[in-house]
């Protein structure tokens, strides 16, 4: 049990923490939204004209009392899930924002997720079990290349090559001509301008894991009590399933726990040359604009996926094995 | 090897998945291409891409006071378009507007125009949106009803098919921003409670076209046969879609996907028109001039005969060539843009060229002259001997500027003078600015038509950049004279009445050097010819393609 309420504890004292960092940040950075927001409707370095400026401090209101009293009114804004309007989608509320955005991520980016971690999982045990046969160089050594490439680079190649040389998919956005809603024509878009979206996360996300697997994969492979299942006759397929993946699993299920909370930053770019309406790119247009309250919410959206994460993690971990509970209590 | 067969599966899996979508996006891009054939003489549709880089779909809003509208351009419209090149009027839904004095501004408002839902358009509607402006300052873009350029207005009243707007004093400096407001109706908006908030789903304006579908990503704008000048546009239906950088644009309009692209192509020359010269070409329209500014309250530039030496030492040419591809024209000193305003050039030097030539001898002459002497190591010093040196903040990620003031810092230090470029985050260089902590900086100078409210705010002493605001007169130029030519241009209401000042402000530029121009900095159009023809070009530059796109529309015709 205390194990439990001390990974609680630790949860909502980082909370805390990453709520009170979102909020100082923004206040001690340079630049003026409104200021930016007039640059932005006339183009960069361009010349201020006092009216406009006016115009649009008064539009988007300044905050005003003290620091304490604007960090309680942020505090109390965010218990009543409040949390302000955004600038660039200005007048539209923060909230509704991200509810328009947030499903394409998760559309895109949780399913490659997914089915990443599902290929490295399989991919690596496979090496791991086969190593030092040819296919095992191959996965392994193919990884490692492909590793070294990074997902907005692979997204361009391929944009250029199926969007634009073969034409074959639609080269921007989440979709285009269709009404969006349970229609054939929408979902068929959908699909079309997600796949190489998806593609080109699904070429490197999974290589962490296959690697990753692997090794774990390896280690576990060498244990005695492996030698003892081969020893008493068990078919290749256990040993290799029900006992060395098995327990191979355990790292890297605390591993994509972290990394689905992590997951946003990595996307930005790819999202960015699709122009793919998630948060990724949310995430993009509200830094370039200085979208304090939006930029604050998506902080905060991603530290408390990652935080939850992590608690859900180390939770699991607690019942999954009981070594960590008695260890640490 | 069971597990073998296992994977073998998934991944056939896998590749049946990909290939069903392959075929869904197939008939997804049939769907998508068909256009419909035009009728005569008019062109079916054209295609841009969004206007607003919020790419968050199903958030539309039309209102044209907000600051990101889906579309600012085809439906609300203004009183007058007075293009961005040159600065010539177009008469829109006012005919005329005649200054009394320069405290009473009369509008001519023009009868037969209809709202886009059959009522029609009047006097009062112009009126109502003036006066909106003095309940909610948010939307009152143009100063009418503050002290920033000008004195308040007192009152708008709505007299027949007359708008007259009387002010405190003096307020001519504020036409341009009169004459830029978009009008609401007031059937509509008389109901919402606060217009700067309002989210307009279905936007009723005098514009030539009208909202036939969004889906919260394509917006498909449809011709208004009613529209007012309805035999001066071509195009039956616009559609803006998408949101793209460079890459993605060059390749759009190679292949036709988009009619236009405002944004920046690096070389457009050879990315694209090299491609395609039939069908595709660009226009570059000068929108302002980049200048070279030094902290005039710091050493070495508050020597004007520094300034001045240095001016005459600047490779304008190779600054073009490796900033923007050679595409813009060495900007004259005069701060105005030459050729486009070239009536406005007061007499003393129309036909004079007031480009300064790049000639390092007379520059290293100029600064002998003013004390700055060469030491033995080729290093000038400042004329009491101590060391002379030019700090350089460029603005890091701005490649044209970081490409110029290489060139700057080549040219300055070629001359002795000992240069150094400091590239940091544009956010920190704002900041130098507006602490007044820089030594040399580049900007912008607008080359707007209201000449007081551009040129004349950069030589103005009242706009020093505050700690919150950049305003204009970056490098602090301070001349009580020119503060008080630059009142009294801002007081004149007609063109002749404000070149002798115009004059003055030129003179200023010209013999002070409060800033040094380098190149004109552009408004960008790349444009496809084989839908429509008509964009402004350099051999026709009637407008700039970017920021006049209402004026463009009404030369658009199919190609011949």
């Amino acid at each position: 049990m205390r194990y439990f309420l001390r990974k609680l504890g630790f949860f909502v004292g980082t909370l805390w923490a990453v709520v009170t960092l979102n909020f100082l940040i923004p206040r001690i950075q340079p630049g003026d939204p409104a200021e930016l927001m007039v640059r932005r409707l006339q183009g960069k370095d361009s010349q201020l004209d006092a009216a406009q400026v006016r115009a649009m401090r008064s539009m988007l209101g300044t905050p005003d009392g003290s620091l304490w009293s604007q960090y309680w009114d942020y505090l109390a804004d965010l218990l009543r899930g409040n949390f302000g309007v955004s600038y660039t989608y200005y007048p539209f509320k923060v909230g509704d924002v991200i509810g328009q955005a947030i499903w394409w991520t998760v559309g895109l980016v949780v399913i490659t997720q997914i089915i990443s971690f599902a290929i490295g999982m399989v991919l690596g045990a496979y090496a791991a079990w086969r190593r030092n046969t040819r296919l095992d160089t191959t996965i392994t050594l193919g990884s490692t290349f492909l590793g070294t490439l990074q997902p907005f680079w692979i997204a361009l190649v391929l944009l250029y090559v199926f969007g634009y040389t073969l034409g074959w998919f639609p080269t921007s956005g989440g979709y285009s001509a269709s009404t969006p809603g349970w229609n054939a024509f929408f979902v068929e878009e959908v699909i079309s301008h997600a796949t190489l979206p998806a593609l080109a996360l699904l070429i490197v996300t999974p290589i962490g894991w296959i690697l990753g697997m692997r090794n774990t994969m390896i280690m576990n492979l060498g244990e005695d009590y492996i030698r003892l299942a081969k020893a008493k006759g068990l078919a290749d397929r256990t040993v290799a399933l029900r006992y060395a993946a098995r327990n191979a699993l355990l790292p890297s299920v605390t591993g994509f726990a972290l990394a689905l909370g992590g997951v946003l930053g990595g996307t930005i770019l790819v999202e960015t040359v699709f122009d793919y309406p998630g948060l990724g790119r949310l995430m993009g247009e509200a830094v370039q604009n200085k979208d304090y309250p939006l930029l604050q919410t998506l902080m905060l959206l991603t530290t408390t996926g990652v935080l939850v994460a992590n608690l859900v993690a180390d939770l699991l971990y607690g019942v999954l094995d009981p070594r960590a509970r008695r260890a640490e209590g | 090897m069971r597990i073998s067969r296992r994977t073998s599966q998934t991944t056939s899996l896998l590749v049946g998945g990909l290939a069903l979508s392959l075929v869904a996006s197939g008939c997804a891009g049939s769907a998508q291409d068909q256009e419909n054939e035009a009728a005569d003489g008019m062109i079916a549709q054209l295609t841009f891409p969004a206007e607003v880089d919020a790419t968050v779909g199903g958030l539309g809003n039309y209102n044209p006071y907000s600051p990101t509208p889906l579309t600012a351009v085809w439906l609300y419209e203004p009183l007058i378009v007075r293009n961005n090149l040159t600065c010539e009027e177009t008469p829109w839904l006012a005919t005329g507007a005649t200054w009394d004095g320069g405290d009473k501004l009369t509008l001519d408002i023009r009868e037969g125009v209809t709202w886009s839902d059959g009522e029609e358009f009047t006097a009062d509607d112009v009126a109502f949106t003036l006066n909106l402006q003095k309940e909610f300052p948010g939307m009152d873009k143009a100063g009418l009803w503050n002290d920033t350029f000008g004195a308040p207005a007192s009152s708008v009243t709505a007299d027949g098919n007359q708008v007259v707007i009387e002010f405190e004093g003096n307020a001519a400096a504020k036409y341009d921003g009169i004459i830029g407001t978009k009008i609401l109706p007031e059937h509509v908006y008389s109901e919402v409670e606060d217009p700067t908030t309002y989210v307009d789903k279905e936007p009723v304006g005098t514009g030539p076209f009208e909202v036939e579908s969004y889906n919260g990503r394509r917006l498909t704008l449809a011709r208004r046969d009613d529209y007012w000048q309805a035999d001066k546009i071509k195009v039956e239906k616009i559609v803006q879609e998408g949101m793209f950088d460079s890459s993605q644009a060059a390749l759009k309009l190679e292949n036709g996907e988009i009619d236009a692209y405002y944004g920046d192509i690096p070389n457009p020359q050879k990315t694209v028109v090299d491609k395609d010269p039939e069908n595709t070409g660009f226009f570059y329209a000068p929108a302002g001039t980049t200048v070279l500014t030094g902290n005039l309250e710091q050493e070495p530039w508050s020597d004007p005969a520094f300034r001045e030496a240095i001016s005459y030492g600047m490779d304008k040419e190779s600054m073009s060539e490796k900033g923007i591809y050679g595409i813009m024209e060495p900007a004259s000193q005069t701060g105005l843009k030459l050729p486009a305003m070239e009536d406005l050039l007061p007499e003393e030097y129309a036909g004079a060229d007031t480009v300064l030539p790049y000639d390092p001898d007379k520059a290293a002459e100029m600064l002998d002259a003013a004390g700055y002497e060469e030491g033995p190591d080729g290093k000038r010093t400042m004329p009491d001997g101590s060391p002379l040196s030019v700090d350089f903040s460029v603005q890091a990620g701005f490649i044209d500027y970081e490409a110029i003031a290489e060139v700057v810092s080549d040219n300055l230090n070629a001359l002795g003078v000992d240069t150094k470029v400091t590239a940091s985050a544009p956010e920190s260089v704002d900041e130098e600015k507006k602490q007044g902590s820089f030594n040399t900086v580049l900007e912008y100078l607008h080359g707007g038509c209201e000449l007081a409210r551009n040129l004349g705010s950069k030589l103005n002493s009242k706009q020093f950049p505050t700690e919150q605001d950049i305003f204009p007169n970056v490098g602090r130029y301070s001349d009580p004279a020119t503060d008080d030519t630059i009142a009294q241009l801002s007081g004149a209401t007609s063109r002749e009445e404000q070149k002798p000042y115009l004059g003055d402000l030129v003179d200023v530029m010209m013999t002070e050097y409060p800033v040094t121009s380098l190149i004109y900095a552009p408004s960008r159009t790349i444009y496809r010819t084989d839908n429509a023809e008509g964009w402004p070009t350099e051999d026709n530059p009637y407008a700039s393609g970017a920021d006049d796109r209402l004026l463009v529309m009404t030369r658009l015709t199919p190609p011949s």
